[in-house]
């Protein structure tokens, strides 16, 4: 795999989207290096709250949420492909399912708080619930603005005709943003499910 | 892109049977499954980063500063979970 990412490196570094963006990324990583931090250092604290907590969640939502989102990110970097090489249409389908990943995400979530709820946990149950509501509130609307991203980069992939310079910058942001998403979720999946 | 994601998946399944299966109430087990399971993360994160997010073709600043973001945060975690 190196190798072959050695024969496609190009000649010149160049910022991958446009360098605002990057701004916007590496700030929006810090606050949730932070808040990531903060969520070990109170449990750190009190690790059996955490502990019983975290023991009623649902792993299979985690998990299936992770195989979506790597899903989603996998067929935004082929989108990018595809379009890259002239074809606007097999890039378009790409960010459907992509987008058809991202939805299916969004309704896991949903069907999660539900739950939830119903049992009568909220965020003011205890710290762990707490944080688990603001992490995944705070990334689940993350979702939804690269969701619209997506949906923008796609209708402008739509207008473009087959064989024509596409213009790329959109898509690439907004796969750098919806790739942010996923790594975000990333590191919240083990710290809120897995981690013991 | 396809190996990367295939290597993704595999990296979540290791990191389910790490957590679910591996985890025992011996000290030393727990402490090295959280080890793994923190690792794995940061290398699924960096490879995200890389290829997904195009970065191993960027320039140095920004391949420093999302490393520089991967070290603290895993030095952070490893250190508040251990």
């Amino acid at each position: 795999m190196s190798s072959r990412a050695a024969i496609e490196r190009k000649p010149s570094a160049r910022i991958p989207g446009e360098t605002g963006l990057w701004v916007l990324v590496l700030g929006d990583l810090t606050v949730f290096a932070l808040f990531f931090s903060a969520f070990a250092f109170y449990r750190s604290r009190d690790v059996e709250l955490y502990q019983a907590s975290q023991a009623t969640l649902n792993r299979h939502y985690g998990v299936a949420n992770t195989l979506l989102l790597l899903t989603g990110s996998w067929l935004v970097a082929l989108a990018l492909e595809s379009a890259r090489n002239r074809l606007p249409s097999r890039a378009a389908r790409l960010l459907v399912l992509a987008i058809g990943c991202g939805s299916a995400f969004a309704v896991v979530k949903y069907c999660e708080y539900g739950e939830k709820v119903r049992a009568g946990i909220g965020p003011a149950t205890n710290d762990f619930f707490m944080y688990y509501f603001v992490l995944t509130g705070i990334h689940f609307l993350h979702v939804l603005v690269g969701l619209g991203l997506l949906c923008w980069a796609f209708v402008r992939l739509r207008g473009s005709a087959a064989g024509a310079e596409p213009r790329l910058v959109l898509l690439e942001c907004s796969g750098i943003y919806w790739h942010m998403v996923d790594l975000l979720w990333i590191v919240l999946f083990p710290l809120l499910y897995l981690l013991r | 892109m396809t190996p990367v994601w295939l290597v993704l998946m595999l990296a979540t399944g290791i990191s389910w049977w790490l957590a679910t299966g591996a985890y025992s109430s011996a000290h030393d087990s727990r402490r090295l499954a959280t080890t793994g399971v923190l690792v794995i993360a940061l290398i699924k994160g960096r490879l995200i980063i890389r290829t997904f997010m195009e970065v191993d073709r960027a320039p140095r600043a920004l391949r420093f500063a999302t490393d520089a973001w991967l070290l603290a945060l895993g030095t952070a975690l490893l250190t508040l979970y251990l």
